[in-house]
């Protein structure tokens, strides 16, 4: 029986070849055309010419790529501080069983998740919108909310920490019931405070889902596109480049036909997101030592 | 005393956190129902004037709305049954069959995840248009068909199905073919719905690939078509109660999955995080 169990078979795999063949096909052909069209200038016909770092050396001294790096860059951090504190506080406070409608209130928080990036998008510019906006005709004024450069940008943040809390508020909280009670408990028995208990027990022990959380944000949030574009830009277009998140970049070089460019672009995005995955874990674990 | 004034407190702010996750929602479905115009000037509170004409708006022939939210269902649909088919077989095969080279293989394809999907458009949009595919139905689909996160998913809970059961089936004379479809499949039942309910949500919420290769109206989906909703008279001016009509419509659905299966969108959550 053991045998059978272990019997080994080429025609075992076939039931992996449909997705293998399918994602060399349609990812892994694709992914390794596109780190060849990083090299070349090629605009979709004629010969790609082999130009070797030239794009990468264009764009890295390009001004829009830094303006679309700084504004990614301020969206990411902008929204997330806030986002993850919040979260993290309501997870605190629902965990201590001190709120009895848990299960309604996990419900509506996590609610924002399953409302589509452009809807989302669509509905903060009813609330948005200069003049004829909720917010403008609350305050009364005509504050250009979504067409001064540095106003927009908050209102992206806005938008991302409207859309994400709920979801980093039911990942803090499954991290801290794997928390043991009595741990808190032996520290509030030996006289320890709410808050040396949060700072001494609580945050330490969330550590590793805390680094999680900031990992999977930032690489998220380098790839923002949808909320950026459809608040700010006008129907259908995309936002100008003062509030552009990076991936605009991608989208007008495809559209000027630029591909050997936009590929460039996406693998140096590739690059910021591993660099980044890499020296936050770096930094968590040194703390953690 | 200090425990009362606490748990207000608590109780309070949770409660000010789902008035405002939950508020633009309420805006949202309270804009379905005004004019076009009523928006401009009553932008938050209830309808002065209770109007279906922004969902009958969504039927005019010259948007052809109904059409996008067609091409949004079979997208998504369509999308989500292959995704579920191939990586449900490759689970298997990951997970209970043995074939040379197979955990070499599964680590490359969880090492490719490291690469956002956006990274490789360009490579993929000059492949799709020289099989001629661009704005099609079929380009929005295959890139999707392939998650290598629903293949992980799906084959842990492979994992954990116990060999003992395979065994005696074994025993009985099943194939590997059987083994799969008789008792692989209706076990794993859980997971592959909540994958497939995960997998449909993004693809029908999906934005970006979608506006850079479905440009016309024939295949455009509803997540493309909705932002670009004009006033057709003075142009640039979005028409808002169709637009939060259209955005009613789209959501609806999702949300009645969402509230009816909501432990497997929490557990979703989740899954990646606690190990």
């Amino acid at each position: 029986m053991s045998k059978q169990r272990r019997a080994t078979g080429l025609g075992h795999a076939l039931f992996a070849a449909p997705f293998l063949i399918s994602f060399i096909g349609l990812f892994l052909g694709p992914a390794c055309y596109a780190l060849y069209l990083s090299f070349t200038r090629y605009r979709g016909f004629g010969v790609a010419r082999f130009v070797g770092l030239e794009n990468y050396s264009v764009i890295l001294a390009y001004d829009a790529f830094w303006t679309m790096l700084g504004n990614t860059l301020f969206y990411w951090v902008a929204h997330a501080v806030p986002m993850m504190a919040i979260a993290l506080g309501l997870a605190i406070i629902v965990q201590r069983r001190a709120v009895a409608w848990t299960q309604t209130f996990k419900t509506l928080v996590f609610l924002p998740q399953i409302l589509a990036s452009v809807a989302t998008a669509l509905l903060f510019q009813t609330f948005f919108g200069t003049h004829y906006g909720l917010l403008d005709r609350m305050l009364g004024f005509d504050t250009p909310w979504l067409t001064d450069p540095d106003l927009a940008r908050w209102t992206v943040v806005a938008v991302l920490i409207w859309r994400s809390t709920g979801y980093w508020f039911i990942v803090f909280l499954a991290g801290l019931t794997t928390i043991s009670p009595e741990i808190d408990e032996a520290a509030s028995i030996d006289g320890a405070g709410a808050w040396r208990r949060l700072w001494h027990i609580t945050l330490p022990l969330m550590r590793p889902t805390l680094v999680f959380a900031v990992v999977v944000d930032a690489i998220v949030t380098l790839r923002l596109f949808a909320e950026p574009n459809v608040l700010l830009g006008r129907a259908g277009a995309l936002a100008p480049t003062s509030v552009a998140p990076l991936l605009n970049l991608v989208v007008e070089q495809m559209r000027a036909g630029l591909f050997g460019a936009a590929a460039a672009t996406g693998w140096l995005l590739f690059a910021l997101i591993a660099a980044l995955t890499f020296i936050l874990f770096r930094l968590m674990r040194e703390r953690a030592a | 005393m200090n425990k009362r004034l606490s748990s207000l407190f608590s109780n309070l702010a949770c409660a000010i956190a789902a008035v405002v996750f939950c508020a633009p929602f309420v805006q949202m479905l309270l804009n379905a129902f005004k004019s076009n115009d009523e928006i401009m000037s009553n932008p938050g509170g209830a309808p002065i004037r209770w109007t279906w004409e922004s969902f009958a708006d969504l039927a005019d022939p010259h948007r052809s709305l109904l059409r996008d939210l067609a091409n949004s269902i079979v997208i998504a649909g369509a999308g989500t049954f292959a995704a579920v088919i191939l990586c449900a077989a490759a689970g298997y095969a990951f997970a209970k069959l043995h074939f040379p080279g197979r955990n070499l293989c599964f680590a490359a394809l969880l090492a490719t995840m490291m690469v956002p999907p956006e990274v490789i458009y360009p490579g993929q949009f000059l492949m799709f248009s020289r099989l001629g595919l661009i704005d099609t139905l079929a380009v929005q689909v295959l890139p999707t068909i392939t998650p290598v996160f629903g293949l992980f998913l799906i084959r842990q809970y492979m994992l954990s199905i116990p060999d003992e059961l395979l065994d005696a089936a074994r025993i009985d004379g099943a194939g590997p073919f059987t083994l799969f479809a008789r008792i692989v499949l209706p076990v794993s039942a859980p997971v592959l719905g909540a994958f497939a309910i995960l997998h449909f949500l993004a693809e029908w919420n999906a934005y970006l690939w979608p506006s850079m290769v479905a440009t016309s109206d024939r295949v455009k989906p509803i997540m493309v078509a909705l932002p670009q909703l004009v006033d057709p008279t003075i142009g640039f001016l979005p028409i808002y109660g169709t637009i939060m009509a259209g955005c009613v419509v789209a959501t609806l659905p999702l949300l009645a999955v969402y509230l009816r299966f909501r432990d497997s969108f929490l557990a979703s959550a989740t899954a990646g995080s606690i190990k």
